[in-house]
């Protein structure tokens, strides 16, 4: 198991001639939130996928001291870092419980228990087919298979997307709650408000490149980030 | 009748097998493999040639076809098409035709195009039934062919629904890319697939071989027919697999029988355009709607 904070050094990740990613440097705090804000096509989701080896990229990636780039991605699962990809990319065919035994490919027991405390409406859902949950179970079904994995680091993307105000709170309080047992968080976020209410540091990308950096707070006091980038929020 | 159906539901069965391995590949890598006839053809040839001109014994020469068939999958999918999946669907399909011809240049180049007589896998003689319905004859052929379909079917179901390796490769021929953020080794289920499929193509050749003898055009016929099968089936899952391998080998009989024999080959291209218009996905093809 990796453990310490995550570096990523000068990443630049390429799709044919795209420049999606252009040299960011994050570091990324153990035992953290910490989210990645940006319009777009900003590269946010790019960034991810670099994290956990689901793209090539260029520049390095190094958690605690150990560099990680020439481990592919399920190494990078087995070692922890999971990613909960945008659009929930659950599998539809297959049922709630198969989902979540695919969450947990690459640990001997499946803890099914710990996804029905976090999300007991999995638990009475255990048999039904995944397509047919609607919107919100199957983002709580995303996250959990992502937790079956038992990460230490957890990438979030845009987990609120398309989702009720409450359910979207109920993300929040879960991401909290994971958080609260030592789980590290990377959290791309659409929605600010929730973003930074829940992150201890936020990056703000733009084009590819980091625009901003800091604590919440700090970059609120600013009225240029908060018109520009933050959609005009208010703490 | 009853006995017309029986050897329909005997061909059909082997149109499943086919079918089977077609859809197992296609499901997992997304590559309808042209060449796989000719890769059963292939190891029918080596099977033959270890076991009536090298003297091994046919059941351990079986084993090591089956051996050679998942080998030779592996490769096929590891060297000629994983280095070009970004590319596209066609340079793939493109890839099996070549490895077609490949193998059907070798057979004739080593082992010549005269026919070679495989031995029988299981003699004796047909168990006949008397009753009120008249008389039924079951050929030791079909019983084999019953059994190895259903031994292949239930297996297959185990695998799939209750293993993790089983889920892993549904998780797979699902969504490839999120399979891999499971921590799932998406290179070997596409190795596994194709080690599979490549069996299932070598075990419709040394179970037909008997029959239609060895020759390097000896599997066309059943590729042809298993493709339709899969097609009937929906081409997504085995259960539509097995079933469209039995519904074409007993509808192919009857027309044989009560109609013309000359129509059976033109008949499995009419069944897939008449599938194709009124099931765009198979008899047993789910459709799915997904939210968003
Ligand atoms: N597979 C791909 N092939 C080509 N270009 C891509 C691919 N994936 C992303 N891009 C491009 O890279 C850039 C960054 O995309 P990315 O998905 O990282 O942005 P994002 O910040 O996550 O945006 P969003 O908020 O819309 O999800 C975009 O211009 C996008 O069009
Ligand atoms: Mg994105």
């Amino acid at each position: 198991m990796l453990s310490g904070d995550i570096y990523l050094k000068s990443l630049n990740v390429f799709y044919g001639p795209v420049h999606a990613v252009k040299g960011i440097d994050l570091s990324i705090e153990e035992g953290k939130v910490t989210t990645i804000l940006g319009a777009n096509g900003a590269g946010k989701s790019s960034t991810l996928k670099a994290i956990v080896g689901g793209v090539n990229y260029t520049g390095s990636i190094v958690v605690g001291t150990v560099p990680i780039d020439g481990m592919p991605v399920h190494k990078r699962v087995e070692n922890g870092i999971v990613l909960c990809p945008e659009g929930r990319g659950i599998f539809y065919t297959m049922t709630v419980k198969e989902n979540l035994l695919a969450g947990a490919y690459t640990r001997k027991h499946a803890k099914l228990e710990l996804a029905f405390e976090i999300f007991p409406v999995l638990k009475e859902r255990i048999n039904q087919i995944a397509g047919t949950l609607s919107g919100g179970e199957q983002q709580m079904l995303a996250i959990a298979r992502a937790i079956m994995a038992e990460p230490k680091y957890l990438l979030l993307d845009e987990p609120s997307l398309g989702l009720a105000p409450v359910v979207i709170e109920k993300i929040a309080e879960v991401i909290r709650e994971i958080n609260k047992r030592g789980i590290t968080i990377i959290l791309v976020e659409q929605n600010t408000t929730l973003a930074l209410s829940l992150a201890h540091k936020a990056y703000i990308l733009e084009n590819g490149r980091v625009a901003a950096e800091g604590k919440p707070d700090e970059l609120m006091k600013s009225d240029v980030i908060r018109q520009k980038y933050l959609g005009g929020v208010r703490a | 009748m009853i006995n017309q159906i029986l050897l329909g539901l005997s061909n059909g069965a082997m149109y499943s097998l086919v079918a089977i391995g077609l859809v197992m590949m296609y499901k997992v890598s997304g590559v309808m493999n042209f060449a796989y006839g000719n890769m059963g053809m292939f190891v029918t040839y080596l099977v033959w040639w270890l076991t009536s001109v090298i003297g091994i014994n046919l059941y351990i020469s079986i084993v090591l076809g089956i051996i050679f068939a998942a080998l030779m999958g592996i490769s096929v999918e590891r060297f000629g098409l994983r280095p070009i999946r970004h590319l596209s669907h066609g340079s793939m399909l493109i890839v099996t035709f070549g490895v077609l011809m490949i193998l059907e240049g070798l057979a004739v180049q080593i082992w010549g195009t005269e026919y070679k007589a495989f031995p029988e896998l299981i003699t004796g003689t047909p168990l006949v039934f008397k009753g009120d319905f008249g008389i039924i004859v079951l050929r030791r052929q079909d019983l084999l062919v019953f059994v190895t379909l259903t031994t292949i079917s239930i297996l297959l179901l185990l695998f799939t629904k209750y293993t993790k390796f089983g889920i892993a490769v549904r998780a797979v021929s699902e969504n490839e890319e999120v399979a891999g953020y499971m921590g799932i080794n998406v290179g070997t289920v596409l190795s596994f697939s194709w080690a599979f499929g490549v069996s299932m193509a070598a075990l419709v050749g040394f179970i037909s071989a008997p029959k239609v003898f060895v020759s390097p055009l000896m599997l066309l016929f059943y590729q042809i027919q298993g493709f339709t099968a899969a097609v009937l089936g929906g081409f997504e899952t085995f259960t539509g697999a097995v079933f469209g391998g039995l519904i074409l080998g007993v509808l192919e009989k009857l027309v044989e029988s009560y109609i013309s024999e000359g129509f059976k080959a033109s008949f499995s291209l009419a069944i897939i355009i008449v599938v194709l218009i009124l099931f765009p996905k198979g008899l047993f093809g789910k459709t799915l709607r997904r939210r968003v």
